[in-house]
């Protein structure tokens, strides 16, 4: 499948403006909402997109298309920037009431419409996550998507601090062949 | 799980595909974390195969981007990165010296770079332009309370209490800026003990910010917010860090 952002990506390392600004109005929703989940209030995760964002200003060219695609690189770039910032806080922010939890939206019973609308790597993504154990899977997405620490997922989930690691570790050790 | 050990020995360890493949699939996850995360990201400066396969599986859990649903962003998070861009850009490419007809400009171009050249050195701003500061105000019992953020593009403070401040009827919350070289703090305003306040800043209080180290929120009588300095104790703190 043509990435469609790799090409305003490239355009943005080269300090065109106009396409890093059509780069942030597609992209943007969908990382606002990681940032979100991740940082847990609002004013955080604009800060962890708006850093984000400047650095990948500054480093769209260190963008190789042949690696990935142009969204997952800056995915991973909005979401390390937004773990460093969790990591410098003594302790976690919590929102007075929680508006970014779960995970419905990862619900494996998608529909047919939902399913067209992925990318390959995606549906090999979501095909390797299904060959776990719920709560194996449970476990990783909420890594991924909130960067619950192993603490935080056992008191989330009411299970053991051995269990959650458990869990974890076998649960990549299970999916890794499959990714690869 | 495999330990993380920054020696030598350990080192050797990370050579072994079955414990470098884990650890770097626990890395691109997220469930790597505190120094074990922080060590690993040494480790994989001076290690490329590290960094290639963290790298490989970072892009292969980044597609589960494709399923959250969508949130906008206000328009102040595109303007902040605007901003940083127009202070960011760089001056006109010039030519080198030998393509750029030196022995006509020459000794004009060397006077003028002699001049720019002590400009830098006495100006200690010449490299570094804030766009943004920052602070996480933390209570010594309640973690991060409330963030804080002054931008250059609106300067605002914007003041987000993140949990409740409890306090009396007859109390109020005021902030405060801390010099980095100690002395009187500068009163900013009161704030509201809970959700959004957003205060106005000058000019000069913007240019003041580069020599502010800290913020915090004292909690004091109402019939004493006009005075200079805090009459009542210090309930929140955090470091104002900046960003250019």
């Amino acid at each position: 499948m043509e990435d469609i952002y790799a090409e305003l990506l490239q355009k943005t390392a080269a300090g065109d403006q106009l396409a890093f600004k059509q780069l942030y109005e597609k992209c943007s929703p969908k990382l606002m909402s990681l940032c979100l989940r991740l940082m847990q209030t609002e004013a955080l995760a604009e800060d962890v997109l708006q850093e984000g964002f400047i650095k990948i200003w500054d480093k769209a060219d260190t963008y190789t298309p042949g690696k990935g695609k142009a969204m997952t690189w800056m995915s991973t770039v909005i979401r390390n920037k937004g773990l460093d910032k969790l990591r410098s806080l003594k302790t976690r922010p919590v929102e007075t009431e929680a508006q970014f939890e779960g995970l419905e939206f990862t619900s494996s019973d998608l529909t047919p419409d939902s399913m067209e609308d992925m990318s390959q790597e995606m549906q090999g993504l979501m095909a390797c996550l299904d060959t776990l154990k719920p709560s194996q899977r449970e476990c990783i997405l909420l890594s991924y998507y909130y960067g619950h620490t192993h603490q935080e997922l056992s008191e989330k989930l009411g299970k053991p601090l051995g269990t959650i690691k458990a869990w974890i570790r076998r649960g990549l050790e299970d999916i890794r062949p499959c990714l690869n | 799980m495999p330990k993380l050990d920054h020696n030598t020995q350990g080192a050797k360890r990370y050579q072994n595909p079955e414990v470098f493949e884990q650890l770097a699939i626990e890395y691109a996850v997220g469930s790597m974390q505190g120094r074990a995360r922080k060590r690993f990201e040494v480790l994989m400066e001076t290690h490329f195969y590290l960094k290639a396969t963290v790298e490989a599986y970072e892009n292969k859990f980044a597609n589960l981007v494709e399923l959250l649903p969508d949130a906008k962003a206000p328009d102040s998070v595109w303007a902040g990165i605007e901003a940083h861009i127009k202070e960011s850009a760089p001056q006109e490419e010039k030519a080198p010296w030998w393509k750029a007809n030196f022995f006509k400009q020459g000794f004009a171009m060397m006077a003028m770079a002699l001049i720019v050249t002590a400009v830098m050195l006495y100006n200690p701003m010449s490299n570094h332009n804030p766009i943004s500061y920052s602070a996480m105000l933390e209570s010594d019992t309640n973690g991060p309370m409330a963030f804080t953020k002054i931008e250059k593009s609106d300067m605002m403070i914007k003041v987000d209490i993140m949990k409740d401040v409890k306090i009396a009827d007859d109390m109020v919350l005021t902030l405060w800026c801390q010099p980095k070289k100690g002395g009187e703090p500068m009163k900013m305003g009161t704030i509201s003990n809970k959700g959004k306040t957003n205060i106005k800043i000058s000019e000069k209080q913007w240019h003041h910010m580069k020599d502010i180290g800290s913020l915090a929120i004292s909690v004091d009588h109402k019939d004493k917010t006009s005075e200079k300095n805090p009459a009542g104790k210090f309930i929140l703190k955090g470091q104002l860090s900046s960003s250019s």
